[in-house]
């Protein structure tokens, strides 16, 4: 009978009746039980979350503890992990690869940060560790590059020291690998940025000396020495930047300046030494009287023959169509000359004789090395001299 | 739409087409939209997407509960402590044996195989007291650490939410045959949070054929499912992929080595399953209760030993080992101790999955080949981490056989299409290796063990299929043109022994008359009409060669002979099959 009912029922509605009597109320029932156990689970999701950000936090402030205390290998162990809790925390990571850079576990160290610099790329730090392991493993193109980026890079704070810091450490590298030009042009931008903070100009002018860049240099040294005129190291730095660009007498300043500061100054002792031969040696130097010109004259060809007795020079082809003369045969013959009598007679004979010791003092550095001493102050004075 | 209603002829006019009224009310009725929304087939892609919230829903609190197990069992912390790693597995393990055996006999083994069984067994039905009992244990079990991990249950957990609600909805016998799997791939995409990967394994080694609607309804619940699990668990990869480049062809020398060791990893792991599980099943029944307890304990003593990475899922050692920071010597010790541990987990019968051990084997074994070889041959490019993911897919392939998904995995891991060279390399010496040297997979390994016959999916890939061609024979005798008069025809006809004989239709297609019909019509003075006038059957179907030879069972007992005609031109013969020559073809087929 009720089978009759049910084909009975099945025929008024058709094929589908009695599906359509059951499936739409059971869908009703079923997205109201998926509603439920969705709010379930996003209470039990909640509990979770909290409960795994809370033991995530409580490691990680051990591991940044450890971390400050050098402590790499259990900070290593402690954000590890917090790193259980919270795969992808950034500041997890960070921290992590910092300890493991302290560890000298740069390859994996490496993969955290390439990972968050994959997320953020202008994080600061990010790249300044990643351009730190580039240099580490001597990939000095990806080091300049995460350099240049840790400079233009957001920091969440200290943004100018740190973008300072990165750029000091641009500038070592690339002193490093001698690319002298670069260097120069982050130098100028890094000091633009420093202001008249002494020792952060005191840094740059030394940086400007190894970049050889001493016009530079000597601006730097002369900003510190505005706040402290007594400022050692500037005083000799600013010496050792006037001496390279041939400004003696600027030279002698500030050296002497610096040794009556710090007497136990002994390069800065040398290089004055140095200065003041070049500057008692010159004969064309202004406001000197004729037989202290002729003196000078005299003692410096003397010293060029004493340098001809240590220095064997090659023999060099003539001018003209004649047999080779030498430099020494050159000093030889004119020799006989070279008097204080001769000099006052023949105002011409000075500068030869100066061209002569010049030459002698310029070819003898080439093949001998750098003189010492009055060899070295006449090489000096024959480069000031140049082309004049 | 232009509708006009003339009520004394009862019928509507729409864009100029009639209708009568009845008619079209009734198709156009809220019921017949309803009718149409709950056919069947459309209801059952409805299910498919609550199969698969659902599913994500259960694998999220599965996940949780591996978590809370782990951290109440084993510690917070990174580093375990000698107690709870020799204590946690242990005692699980003999609340597990209990569990297992007093209240959820079925939620032993990884769950593929029971899917499976309901599928080709079952019409779809899984207890839900299997989907509750595989949660709990799979949970302790993962969680103390046993060397198993959760993909596997959270396929069974999945099939078996599906399988229930297929039979709320009274599904149809087909229907709920298929609803199992839609389940399975819901479950197993939350659980690895790849759901081209699941869909592919479900289909390539649960369902093992294509079509469109199965396609459909698990692609949907899939991916419903990985939006449910990435909405509360985020949708970061399981580990951190490394940077992956393949600069020189010449290293795909070094993947295919990585092939070569992993296909044979493969069969020593294989092996050593299908060995010591029915050994360890066929010891006294109270050994039961204490078998996952031991292996639990052992796996404690390794990782005392210092392999504490072998307990659990890894997934966090996993990544570890991408980022070099293991030595390669090291690596190779883990995927040692690793497979020990995973044996001595499963074969005990705690519930847990393969697929996670499989991955940590294949990552430590690729890392341990590309360290290897980064040491006697500085030069290759390839980082570790590139070789430990290429290894992944490694042991996918040679250990679950799964080649397809194997490949696919490591790309939707990776997100990187360069590996796609590697991994394609490696992976196919390690299946032809694995495949060589072990022919049953392990998955229908165990159901034999288990006394199930399922039909295995890779010998259905691997199995010769007959093809008309090799029934086909040439044409002997004359084939006539339906233009032929009739006279001509019996003249060529004289000298055949064939009674039946084939007609070329014109402009296309064939027939077949037989010697005694054209004699009566020539008897009645049809000399003189064409062939095709004649002909009894106007058209008969044909064949061509690559047929399956089952396609011509449907046609060589109505018709004594079926042209085979080429595909590119259908007017020529290629040749002819028979009822006969069908079935003795498949009779020495038969007979091997």
């Amino acid at each position: 009978m009720r089978e009759q009912e049910k084909s009975m029922a099945t025929g008024r509605f058709g094929r589908y009746g009695f599906y359509l009597r059951q499936r739409p109320a059971l869908l009703v029932l079923l997205s109201i039980i998926t509603i439920a156990f969705f709010l379930a689970v996003t209470g039990l999701s909640r509990a979770h979350e909290a409960q795994r950000q809370a033991l995530g936090n409580r490691w990680f402030n051990r591991g940044v503890a450890d971390l400050n205390a050098k402590r790499y290998d259990a900070a290593v162990t402690e954000f590890r992990s917090a790193l259980l809790y919270s795969q992808d925390d950034y500041s997890y990571q960070l921290n992590l690869a910092e300890a493991l850079i302290g560890l000298k576990h740069t390859a994996e160290a490496s993969a955290y940060l390439l990972n968050l610099w994959d997320r953020e790329p202008e994080n600061g730090l990010v790249n300044l560790e990643l351009a730190r392991i580039a240099v580490q493993r001597g990939e000095i193109d990806q080091a300049v590059r995460y350099y240049h980026d840790a400079v233009y890079a957001a920091w969440p704070r200290d943004q100018e020291s740190n973008r300072r810091q990165a750029r000091l450490e641009l500038i070592n590298l690339l002193l490093r690998i001698k690319d002298l030009g670069d260097a120069q042009g982050e130098l100028i931008a890094l000091a633009a940025n420093v202001g008249e903070d002494p020792a952060q100009q005191d840094t740059i002018g030394d940086l400007f000396v190894r970049a050889g860049d001493y016009e530079h240099a000597l601006g730097s040294y002369r900003i510190a020495l505005r706040a402290d005129r007594r400022n050692v190291a500037a005083l000799a730095g600013a010496g050792h930047a006037a001496f390279q660009l041939g400004q003696y007498p600027l030279a002698q300043h500030y050296l002497q300046q610096a040794i009556a500061a710090s007497p136990g100054d002994t390069q800065s002792a040398q290089l004055l030494q140095t200065v003041d031969m070049v500057l008692r040696m010159d004969p064309f130097r202004r406001q000197i009287s004729a037989a202290d010109r002729d003196k000078a004259v005299v003692d410096a060809f003397k010293s060029a023959g004493q340098r001809l007795n240590s220095c064997t020079l090659p023999v060099a082809s003539s001018p003209g169509a004649g047999p080779p003369i030498s430099l020494n045969d050159e000093w030889f013959a004119m020799k006989p000359h070279i008097s204080m009598a001769e000099l006052r007679r023949d105002p011409d004979l000075a500068e030869k004789a100066m061209d002569l010791v010049f030459r002698i003092e310029r070819q003898s550095s080439i093949v001998c090395g750098t003189p010492a001493g009055a060899d070295l102050a006449l090489l000096l004075i024959s480069k000031l001299h140049e082309g004049s | 739409m232009d509708l006009e209603s003339n009520p004394e002829t009862d019928v509507l006019v729409e864009n100029g087409r009639t209708h009568a009224a009845s008619v079209w009310i009734h198709q156009h009725s809220p019921r017949a939209f309803l009718r149409s929304a709950f056919r069947e087939d459309r209801f059952f892609l409805i299910l498919s997407v609550f199969i698969g919230v659902l599913s994500g829903l259960a694998v999220v609190c599965f996940r949780f509960a591996i978590d809370w197990s782990r951290l109440y069992l084993l510690g917070t912390g990174a580093v375990l402590t000698p107690v709870r790693m020799l204590l946690a597995p242990s005692l699980s393990g003999l609340v597990i044996a209990v569990l297992v055996i007093h209240f959820f006999p079925t939620s032993r083994g990884s769950g593929v195989n029971q899917t499976k069984a309901a599928l080709y067994i079952f019409n779809g039905d899984i207890p839900i007291r299997t989907a509750i009992g595989k949660f709990v244990t799979a949970a302790l079990a993962i969680g103390s650490g046993h060397s198993l991990g959760p993909e596997d249950p959270s396929l069974q957990i999945g099939a078996c939410l599906a399988s229930l609600l297929g039979r709320k909805m009274q599904l149809s016998r087909d229907r709920m045959r298929l609803i199992a799997p839609v389940g399975a791939a819901a479950g197993l995409a939350a659980a690895f949070n790849a759901p081209i990967s699941a869909v592919l394994f479900v289909i390539e080694e649960v369902i093992g054929r294509w079509t469109a609607g199965i396609l459909g309804s698990v692609v949907l619940s899939a991916v419903s499912s990985v939006v449910v699990m990435r909405w509360f668990l985020g949708s970061e990869s399981l580990f951190r992929i490394p940077a992956v480049e393949l600069k020189n062809p010449t290293e795909l020398i070094a993947y295919a080595v990585l092939g070569v060791v992993g296909g044979l990893a493969s069969v020593v792991f294989a092996s050593g399953i299908t060995t010591l599980r029915p050994k360890c099943k066929a010891l006294p029944l109270w050994t039961q209760y204490f078998q996952p307890a031991i292996a639990g304990l052992l796996i404690g003593i390794i990782a005392m030993m210092g392999a504490p990475q072998v307990m659990g899922a890894g997934y966090e050692y996993i990544d570890q080992a991408m980022h070099g920071q293991f030595t390669w010597q090291f690596l190779a010790i883990l995927a040692g101790v690793k497979i020990v541990a995973t044996l001595l987990s499963f074969v005990s019968g705690t519930p847990g999955g393969m697929f996670a051990p499989t991955l940590f084997i294949g990552a430590m074994l690729g890392g341990a080949v590309g360290g290897a070889q980064h040491f006697f041959f500085p030069h290759l490019t390839g980082s570790v981490g590139t070789y430990a993911l290429v290894g992944m897919g490694v042991l996918f392939a040679g250990f679950l056989r799964a080649p397809m998904t194997s490949v696919f995995m490591v790309l939707e891991v990776s997100g990187n299409y360069s590996i796609i060279v590697p991994v394609i390399v490696a992976n196919t010496f390690a299946y032809v290796i694995s495949r060589g040297l072990q022919p049953i997979a392990i998955f229908d390994l165990l159901t034999r063990q288990d006394g199930l016959e399922l039909p295995s999916m890779e010998e259905l890939r691997e199995e010769d299929v007959l093809r008309v061609e090799d029934a086909m024979q040439p044409v002997e005798g004359p084939v006539l043109d339906a233009n032929d008069k009739l006279e001509k025809a019996l003249m060529e006809l004289d000298h055949s022994e064939n009674e039946d004989v084939l007609v070329r239709l014109s402009p296309s297609g064939w027939s077949t008359v037989t010697k005694e019909h054209l004699r009566q019509m020539a008897a009645q003075g049809k000399s003189q009409e064409n062939v095709g006038s004649l002909l009894l059957n106007p058209r008969i179907p044909h064949l061509h060669p690559d047929h399956p030879l089952e396609t011509a069972l449907r046609y060589v007992d109505r018709w004594p002979i079926v042209p085979v005609v080429s595909r590119a031109d259908f007017r020529k013969l290629e040749g002819v099959v028979t009822q006969r020559h069908v079935l003795e073809r498949y009779r020495e087929f038969g007979e091997g």
